[in-house]
């Protein structure tokens, strides 16, 4: 038989067989077992982890609005201490939402403008003195979002009452502050309501396999997310970059000295969003569902409970490390440090092992491939 | 071989033949890179690809491909695009093949990152098209100079492209010819499941036989195509064949323009009727347009005059060239160890779509003075794409290890030590260590000798 024949009856054979087979299986698709659903995923990731997410933010960013007019109208130390806290429990609503940088929040750029850290001390305060500053500008980057604004509350640190009479005495940063929580409630709003018309859709219904289908962003999006907590929050202040030397002044919420609560709510998002586990604890579908439905081995063992431990070992890691960061990352480097180096393993895990069993292109680029 | 036997190869090689399939690549060839230019610049690909990123990676003897700055950069590829027009219109025929083979060439040249077959093969192909004289029928260059056309050329200078296509085919093929490939249908296993939201046959991609269907129609395609694609009686067949397995890559796979372009270029394999007949519609279009009257249509056979001497040129060229096409694909047997994992010998061979292949690479520097150490924090030099490919390639690892010790030595660490921690996961086999961490690999050189740190591939 030529070779012409042999390709050709193959080719006949696997149209053939399509065929069939797809008229067989419209019968049985609702058959558990069957094809997984990815979308089933999305969906809950999306109802119930992302979208309360962000709804959780505004309610927090509303809150602080109200806080701050209250704080405006009435200069008094109770009145500053409420927005302390209102400050604090947005950023920590603010961690939940940092895994999920696409969409909405990917074309409002909020991962930058919420928390580009350290901020920029000279510029903020060049900014609020001449009153002349465009917050839309790049070069402002480093002068908004919660950074700066735990810069304007917190500048004196631990002394409460230097705080408060720094921030009242100066109605310049008054309303500098103003406009930046104006910022983070227009930008929070627009996200909100982008998912809620539309968006959800969009995400919950893109399957594909490309780096823009929403498997992708996902696990583009959490691997960016989650390495940036381990270079920005930890490695870069414990001194990874310069040498051993510690950078303390370089953490997270550095003047309210919340970072370690900051990263121990980034951690949780993080790996609720693996686990397709929302806020309150209701497990539903995730990536682990899908890793183990493709029976991804890692070790001879399952590669969702490689990952599953993993998180819980890092979390235990980080829970180690005793207040403040910035003080740990100076006098307590060991323990810190087996906390990174955790975080690391994670690293691979969710980087190498889980994009190369589900096939999904890990690239924050739009390419040709070969 | 008798010497009947070399006479008749000869006449075979001499035979003339119609030029019309030349003419018809060349424009077709033509239309698509100045689509596929124009696409990559509306992308944006060119900032992000030539003028973002703070480091390139060199290929070993071309250090000195820089890249321009932007203006330069986009005056470059405005260059390569009307370069292709040119070759579509066939006006100033070789200057704009060479032209477009060197602005092509050189932009590939900048960063190893970029690589892929598909671009290598348009260079080649660039390549190929300065030798042959695809702009002497149906051209601006005949219309302007009708003594210049030329209906018959000698079937020696038909055969370059053709060959060249059967052995990207081939070699992709033989590629396939693998346990994972073939045994464990790997990476197609992995690869297929994510694809069930396709119509139709999505429902399949989960199923194991499906990719091993997959995995075996592809390497028996690659192999076999060439062949059908020369004999009568198969081609239609093997062009339906050729329709529907590139269609079904590009359904399946981000790979661009390539499955396109091999639609266009496998064409050249068809009869001088067939081309003729395409020219005839074009032609019939055109002058529908009323832009010009074809009086000059020839009938007599205008036969490729040329020297003794270019005959020497070319031959020597096309031997050379092919004798290195058959040497590149094998130079890996040179090498130890697993080619998949090592990747020594990888590039340049036709090796398309064959591995699922991951890793993450963490470097570390240690001041050998003062015996302090850290890490490098990739995101701020590398671009995502460059650390993704960088991760999986053991030398644009020690590339990336020796751009760092400079850059060290700049900020005034004299010595400095660079060791990786280099995780890679192939075909599924889950993460194990790729680099030996041990080795400061600001010691080792680059070269075409084995590279001793890389570990083996273990399995489970």
């Amino acid at each position: 038989m030529s070779l012409s024949k042999i390709s050709l009856r193959l080719f006949i054979l696997v149209l053939t067989g399509s065929v069939l087979l797809t008229a067989c299986k419209e019968k049985e698709k609702d058959k558990p077992g069957d094809t997984f659903d990815k979308a089933g995923i999305l969906t809950n990731l999306s109802d119930n982890l992302i979208m309360p997410a962000y709804a959780d933010l505004k309610k927090a960013v509303d809150s602080l609005v109200v806080a701050n007019n209250n704080f405006s109208t009435d200069l008094t130390f109770q009145s500053f201490v409420e927005l302390q806290t209102k400050f604090k429990s947005a950023y920590s609503a603010y961690q939940w939402c940092s895994t999920s940088e696409f969409g909405p929040a990917e074309s409002e750029i909020i991962r930058a403008s919420f928390n580009t850290f350290p901020c920029d001390e000279g510029q903020i305060i060049n900014n609020y003195t001449t009153g002349t500053y465009d917050l839309g500008s790049a070069s402002n980057i480093d002068a908004k979002g919660f950074p700066a604004i735990d810069y304007l509350l917190h500048k004196s640190g631990s002394d409460n009452s230097k705080n408060f009479s720094m921030l009242s005495n100066s109605s310049p940063s008054i309303s500098y502050l103003t406009a930046l929580i104006a910022e983070l409630k227009t930008k929070t709003d627009i996200v909100n309501t982008t998912w809620s018309n539309g968006y959800r859709a969009t995400f919950s219904n893109n399957t594909g396999t490309d780096a823009g289908g929403s498997v992708g962003l996902l696990v583009n999006q959490l691997n960016y997310d989650f390495e940036l907590l381990k270079n920005a929050k930890i490695g870069i202040p414990l001194g990874k970059r310069t040498l051993g030397t510690p950078m303390p002044e370089k953490i997270e919420g550095y003047y309210s000295e919340t970072s370690l609560q900051l990263i121990t709510e980034q951690i949780k998002s993080i790996e609720n969003m693996y686990l397709g586990r929302s806020k309150s604890g209701i497990d539903g579908k995730g990536l682990d569902d899908y890793l183990d439905h493709i029976n991804a081995q890692y070790n001879s063992g399952s590669l969702n409970t490689a990952i599953k431990n993993k998180f819980i070992s890092v979390k235990t890691k980080l829970a180690a490390i005793p207040e403040s960061l910035a003080n740990s990352v100076v006098n307590n480097q060991a323990i810190v440090d087996a906390a990174y180096a955790e975080m690391q393993q994670l690293v691979v895990l969710l980087k190498v092992d889980m994009p190369s069993a589900l096939g999904v292109l890990i690239t924050y680029q739009d390419n040709d491939g070969d | 071989m008798s010497q009947d036997q070399t006479n008749s190869f000869h006449q075979f090689l001499n035979t003339r033949v119609h030029i019309a399939p030349l003419a018809v690549f060349r424009i077709l060839f033509g239309a698509m890179m100045f689509a596929s230019t124009l696409r990559f610049m509306l992308k944006g690909w060119v900032y992000d690809l030539y003028i973002k990123p703070q480091f390139y990676f060199k290929y070993y003897g071309f250090e000195w491909v820089q890249p321009f700055d932007s203006v330069g950069m986009y005056t470059l590829f405005v260059i390569m695009a009307i370069a292709a027009l040119l070759i579509m219109l066939g006006y100033k025929y070789r200057l704009a093949t060479l032209l477009f083979f060197l602005s092509f060439t050189y932009v590939e040249l900048i960063d190893k990152s970029n690589y892929l077959n598909h671009y290598y093969f348009v260079s080649i192909v660039s390549f190929l098209l300065i030798l042959l004289p695809a702009g002497r029928y149906f051209s601006i260059d005949t219309y302007l100079n009708p003594l210049k056309t030329v209906t018959h050329i000698p079937r020696w200078l038909m055969l370059p492209l053709q060959l060249q296509m059967g052995l990207v085919y081939f070699f992709a093929g033989v590629a396939k010819i693998n346990a994972d490939w073939l045994l464990h249908a790997l990476p197609l296993r992995i690869w297929l499941p994510p694809h069930t939201n396709l119509p139709i046959i999505g429902g399949f991609m989960e199923e194991l036989w499906v990719a091993y269907l997959f995995s075996w129609f592809g390497a028996i395609y690659d192999l076999s195509i060439p062949f059908l694609l020369i004999f009568k009686r198969t081609r239609t067949i093997a062009y339906g064949l050729v329709i529907i397995f590139h269609i079904a890559t590009a359904i399946l796979f981000p790979i661009g323009m390539f499955p396109y372009i091999m639609i266009i270029c496998t064409l050249i394999f068809f009869s001088e009727s067939f081309h003729l007949r395409f020219i005839q519609i074009i032609q019939q279009l055109i002058e529908s347009l009323h832009l010009y009257k074809s009086e000059n249509r020839v009938s007599e056979i205008k036969p490729y005059l040329f020297s003794i001497r270019l005959k020497k040129i070319l031959t020597l060229v096309l031997i050379t060239h092919f004798s290195i096409q058959l040497f590149m694909p094998f130079r890996y047997l040179l090498y130890p160890g697993k080619l998949f994992w090592t990747e020594q010998g990888y590039r340049f061979s036709w090796r398309v779509m064959l591995m699922e292949k991951a890793g993450k690479t963490f470097f570390y520097v240690k001041d050998k003075t003062t015996q302090k150490s850290g890490e490098v924090m990739m995101s701020e030099i590398l671009t995502p794409n460059q650390e993704k490919m960088m991760a999986t390639q053991p030398d644009m690892i020690l590339q990336y290890a020796h751009f760092l010790k400079q850059k060290y030595q700049e900020q005034g660490i004299a010595n400095p030590e660079i060791k990786v921690l280099s995780y890679v996961s192939l075909n599924g086999s889950g993460s194990r260590l790729f680099i030996d961490s041990s080795v400061d690999l600001t010691t080792q050189k680059e070269s075409f000798r084995n590279k001793t740190w890389i570990l083996p591939f273990t399995t489970n």
